[in-house]
Order: C-alpha cells, then structure tokens, then sequence
C-alpha cells in the first residue's frame, strides 16, 4: 500500500515536473529580464555612532534578503564603514562610485557626512538617498540627492502643533544642545515655530554635548513656570534632562525632536519620561500588516524590535527597488527619474511620497510617553 | 578613450593624504625647537573658517581666501605664540590645547558668522571651480581623454601634491639652514643656545608661527577640498590624531611626520576589505609601535643608513 502511493507520486513528479517548470520559465519570461542592481551603502560600522549604523545596515539586508526572494530583481550590497567622519564617508563614496560602480548609494548616516558626500555623488549623476538625514539643505544639494528620513522642519511643527492645541499653551521655554548640528537645527525649527504660532517664549538655554548636570538651566526655567517645554536634544542628554527636571518639580509636558524619540529615553529616565511629546515617522506599534510583519521578521532575525533608523533603512531599499522596477534597468540617470517621480509609496513609515525638490512628504506621528510607554497622542 | 586606471576614488584618498602630510610637517617645524604645541587643529579651524567666510560670503576667489586663511592663522600663531612659550614642555601642550577648544567653541557660538554647530556649506571645490573656469574657457577634460569626475579629483591632487612638495621642500631647506640650525640648537639646550647668542624667544615663535601658518593652510586647502566643514572637524580629536603621525612616524627628522601621516591616512582605506575590524588593526599597530620602536618608525640614524654618508644635516642631530 505505501510503496503503491509512492510510486504514484513518483510517476505524478514525473508528469508535472516539466509542466512546473516551464509554468515558471514562462512566469520568469513574463516579468521580462532581470534587473542586476549594485547599490553602495555608506554607514558607521566603528566608533561613536555605531550604534546607529548598525540598526540602518541590519534595515538594508533584511529589506535587500525581501526583494532579492522576489523574481526580477536581484540587489547587491556594498557596505562601507565611514566613521562618523566626513573625510572617510567621502572617499567611501568615490570607491562605490568609481570602483564598485554602483547605481546607486543609500546613506551616509549623518547629515554633516551627506553635505560632503551629496555633492560629489550629485556631480557624477548617481542617485544618493540618506535614510537618516534630518537636518535642513540636505536634497537641495542637487537632483540626485534624495531622503526618506522626516527632516526636523516636518517633525517638530507637528509635535508642537499637537502639543499646543492640545495642552492650550502660550508660554514656552526652550533648551537645546548648541554644539550639535542636529540639536541645532532643530532649534531653529522649534524657535521658528513657536514665533509663528506667537507663542511667548520665556528663555532660551543651552547645553553641551555630554553635560551631565543641567540644574542651572532648569532652576531658571522652573522660576519663569513655562506652559511646557521645547527641548532639542538626543535621547542621551534628553533622557537626563528629563528626569532631573522631574526631580526638580517641573511637571509641565516636554516637547522633542526626532532625536528624543528612542526606547532609550524611557530606559534611562523611567518614569519621568512621562510627558514627553515627540514627532516620529515611525510607531512599531501601529495596527497595519506592513508594520506587524516587518517588526516580527526583525525581531526573529536580529532579537530586538527595530527603531526608527532600521525602518527608514528598510523603506529607503524598498524604495530604491521600487525605482529600478520602474526603470526596468540598472541605469544611474534613469533610476534617479523613476525616484523622483515616486508617490504614494506605502512602506513601513506609512505612505509616502516625494515632493519636487525630492524630500519628504508624509504625516510624521505623534507620540506621547504614558506609564512608561510611547502612544498615539491624540 | 578614457583612461580608466585613474580612479578618482584612489585620488580622494592621495588628497587627504597629502593634506594630512602638510599636518604632520606643521606639529614637526613645532617640534624642531623642542615645543609640543598641540593646538594644529585650532589653526587648521582658523585657516578653513577664514577662507571659507571669504568666498561664500565676500565673494574672495580661491587663492586669495587661502593665503588669507593661512596669513590669519599665522597672526594667530604669534598673537598665541608671544605669551604662552614662556611654557615649556606638558604645560605649552596643554595650553595650545586649550586654545585650539577656545576656538572651537567660538565657532560655535558666533552664528552670525560661522552658522554655528550647522557649519559652512557650499564651500567652493577646487577642483569642480577649476573645471568650471575651464570649461567656460572652451577646454574640455574629454578632450585629453579624462571624464570629468576625473579631471576634478585629478587636479584636486595636483594643486595639493604640488603645494606638499613645496611645504616639505622648503622645510627641508630650512633645516640646513641658519634658522634651521637655531631650532636645532634650542632644541638640545635652550640655555646653551642663548648664551651662544642665539634670540630664543625669536625662533620660538618664529617656529610656532610657522607651524600655525602650514597648519592653517593645511586646513584652508582642507576647506576647499570638501567643500564643507563645521566645528565638529576640529576637535581635539583632530589634534591628537596629528600628534599621532609625528609620534608614529618620528619626531627628530622631517620625513618621520609625513610618512607617519601618509601611512595613518591610508590605512584605513587599505583595510576596508575588514571593515568592521579595520581601526582594531589600526590601535593594535600603534601599540606595537610604541612598544617595539619609541622613537618612532624613522629617525635620523635610518635616514642616513638608507641615503648612504652623504646625509651631512642629519648627521648634527644624531648627535641629540
């Protein structure tokens, strides 16, 4: 009886064999030839910053594994380790230019990095997309240069609306750190803002990158009683401020950029990260199939949940793969066409699309720290 | 056509080789007369931020934004230099490093003028200018079988290789020099020195402008080479990483700095094929430097092992 079935099934392998195959031939036939795409990635494998590059490279190769399963096209990866440094990202970037040959380059992590590598990769016609280049000027660089990470001048007028609207606020203090460019622009953007929106701003203070004890500027703040505070900070200075204003007795709601946004805030300061209203284009938690799956196959692969940098990483491949598609070749300059003509893309961060001068348009969401927990803040 | 073995990527690398060189050889005009100044990366600011605020803002053509980058650094040089050699030795190295964090932070905060943390950019590339200016005087790099990214990193690497072999050439000239021998003499006992006649204070400072001015330079060219720069480039980082080429490569005889400097610069990149592992190799080879050869990889006796007797200038010095 059991030999009899396996004969049976050997001989139905045998019928349909041919028949599976050439079903898949013509399906590969359909979907006519297949695009071989090089993309060069520029990240920081070493050094302070790390950290951050290896969430964006952990984003590119599970996005890269997705789109390489699929037929008709298949991604290589060159990952090369810049340092943080502007002088190693650039000539990172001349060898995935000229040696490697790439089509195309996704990253470097840092925007000081971008502003040195934007030029000379716009110059040679090679589409470059920076997946965590939030500061201003970055895709004004010229028309090759592309981002799909929510600049600070996206993210903060949101945060801040919503807090604003919300909390009904007239008088704000703010804080930022004035060594950082990233700290700094978000500044600019929050003291622009809140002019805008004619709030009375009571003091402005700062601080130093790595400063450990902020109680001059916040005693001086807690005597002016703030409706909330504006605070352009990254999560490692953000996370101290936030539990030695709590300490003090200020209970007002704290307002961040896109840097405050990290598990890490709520790890450092515990429960007083209560409060803190930041802008995010990412939420791991949001109720859509994309995101679900997304966040479970990283989790499998890497055994943490990814942050903001692994999904904009991760949509910043899907991206490039939508655009070769598009291009139906590996070519630079057509590549660079198909991108900046992308809209409506709906990726992991939501949907997505490219305005002219190919930056970001999307609605950034807005969270709130509760019980030791990011929310929708509605 | 195109010549393709030119890479323009293994040129990059050559530019900010050449350009580190021109460091090295500031930290050892510096050190020629015994001073340990550590603050290179506060003038390589000056020079950068001065040339750089002159032909974004003041519309300055390039050449001249760098002489005047590397003229303010040299006034600096002196305006610093006057007071603080009364200090020698560990307290003049700390002193200079001082300063070079006096100058960061003054970048920092003097938005108005230097854009604060967020830098300069848009900084006019050699290079890219030079193509441009010769594009609209009818000459095309295709002509002379070269693409233009090539051309760019081409002539990037000429102006720099050109202004180095002046840099070391004259230095090298002055080493056998009255100047030269005044340094060396303060060098090996300031005492002696004076009381031979020689005005210490004078070559002190000369020395220390001199360092500042090439550092300065150095930095103007690096402006003009990545076309943007922001505070964060001149950290102390940046000041120990040039200490780290004279101590690496040997302080006592000139081509110690800049063969320190073009083998720490290009190391990196020659070991990109281990990258996650490449400043690893990197931190164990100083180690192993310093362990197995304290006085750095060449000094004196080396120079005049491999250029034969001939080596008359080094000859002096071997007797420190």
């Amino acid at each position: 009886m059991n030999g009899k079935i396996r004969l049976a099934g050997l001989v139905f392998a045998f019928v349909f064999a041919p028949v599976l195959l050439g079903a898949t031939g013509y399906a590969e036939k359909g979907k006519g030839p297949e695009i071989h795409a090089k993309i060069g990635v520029i990240s920081i494998l070493t050094g302070p910053g790390a950290a951050y590059g290896e969430a964006i490279t952990n984003g590119f190769k599970l996005a890269q594994e997705e789109m390489n399963a699929r037929a008709g096209l298949r991604i290589d990866l060159v990952i090369e380790d810049s340092s943080g440094k502007q002088e190693q990202a650039l000539a990172a970037a001349q060898k995935l230019i000229n040696s490697d040959q790439v089509v195309a380059i996704l990253g470097p992590t840092l925007s000081t990095e971008m502003k040195v590598v934007g030029p000379e990769a716009n110059a040679s016609g090679v589409p470059i997309m920076g997946t965590s280049t939030t500061a201003q000027g970055i895709t004004q660089i010229g028309k090759f240069v592309f981002r799909n990470s929510l600049p600070e001048a996206l993210a903060i007028p949101a945060s801040i609306g919503k807090a604003v609207r919300k909390y009904n606020l007239r008088k704000v203090a703010l804080l930022y750190g004035n060594d950082d460019v990233f700290t700094k622009s978000g500044y600019d953007t929050m003291k622009k803002v809140s002019e805008e929106m004619k709030l009375a701003i009571l003091t402005t203070e700062t601080f130093q990158k790595g400063q450990a004890d902020y109680k001059a500027q916040l005693t001086k703040i807690k005597n002016l009683a703030p409706d909330a505070i504006f605070c352009s900070a990254l999560y490692e200075e953000g996370a101290v401020i936030l539990s030695q204003a709590r300490k003090m007795g200020i209970a007002v709601p704290f307002v961040g950029g896109n840097g405050f946004n990290s598990p890490k805030v709520i790890e450092i300061a515990k429960g007083a990260a209560d409060g803190l209203v930041v802008a995010t284009p990412w939420f791991g938690e949001k109720d859509d199939p994309k995101v679900k799956a997304f966040v479970a196959k990283y989790e499998k692969r890497y055994g943490k949940k990814p942050d903001q940098f692994a999904a904009q990483a991760y949509d910043g491949l899907t991206l490039m793969a939508e655009g070769l598609k598009k291009a139906g070749k590996a070519d630079r300059a057509a590549l660079r066409d198909a991108l900046a003509g992308i809209r409506n893309f709906h990726g992991v961060l939501g949907t997505f699309s490219f305005d002219e001068e190919r930056d970001v348009v999307m609605e950034p969401a807005v969270l709130i720290i509760r019980n030791g927990k990011f929310q929708l803040f509605r | 056509m195109a010549v393709d073995w030119l890479n323009p990527y293994h040129l990059q690398v050559a530019s900010f080789v050449l350009i580190n060189t021109l460091l090295g050889v500031s930290i050892y005009v510096t050190l020629a007369t015994g001073q340990l100044s550590l603050g290179n990366a506060g003038f390589m600011s000056i020079g950068a931020y001065t040339t750089a605020i002159l032909t974004t803002r003041h519309g300055f053509p390039m050449p001249a934004g760098i002489v005047a980058g590397s003229v303010v650094a040299a006034l600096a040089g002196i305006a610093v230099g006057i007071p603080s050699l009364r200090l020698t030795g560990v307290y003049l190295a700390i002193a200079t490093l001082g300063f070079g964090e006096v100058v960061r932070v003054v970048f920092v905060n003097w938005e108005s003028l230097t854009g604060g943390a967020v830098g300069i950019a848009a900084i006019p590339q050699m290079g890219r200018e030079l193509l441009a200016s010769l594009r609209d005087a009818g000459f095309a790099p295709e002509s002379i079988g070269l693409r233009g990214n090539q051309f760019i990193s081409l002539s990037v690497f000429l102006i720099l290789f050109a202004s180095t072999l002046c840099a070391i050439g004259f230095f090298f000239r002055l080493g056998s020099s009255r100047v030269g021998r005044a340094y060396a003499a303060v060098r090996m006992d300031e005492r002696a020195a004076e009381a031979a006649g020689i005005d210490t204070t004078y070559y002190k400072v000369l020395a220390f402008t001199q360092g500042a001015m090439l550092s300065g330079f150095a930095g103007a060219l690096f402006a003009h080479a990545t076309s943007y720069i922001s505070p964060a480039d001149f950290t102390y980082h940046r000041a120990v990483e040039i200490l780290v080429f004279a101590v690496f490569g040997g302080s006592e005889h000139l081509l110690g700095p800049v063969f320190g400097a073009m083998l720490l610069t290009a190391l990196p990149e020659l070991l990109r094929s281990v990258s996650d592992y490449r400043y690893i190799v990197y931190g164990i080879l100083l180690i192993a430097m310093m362990v197995f050869r304290p006085q750095g990889l060449i000094d004196p006796p080396l120079v005049n092992r491999l250029a034969g007797k001939k080596a008359a200038g080094g000859g002096s010095r071997d007797a420190a």
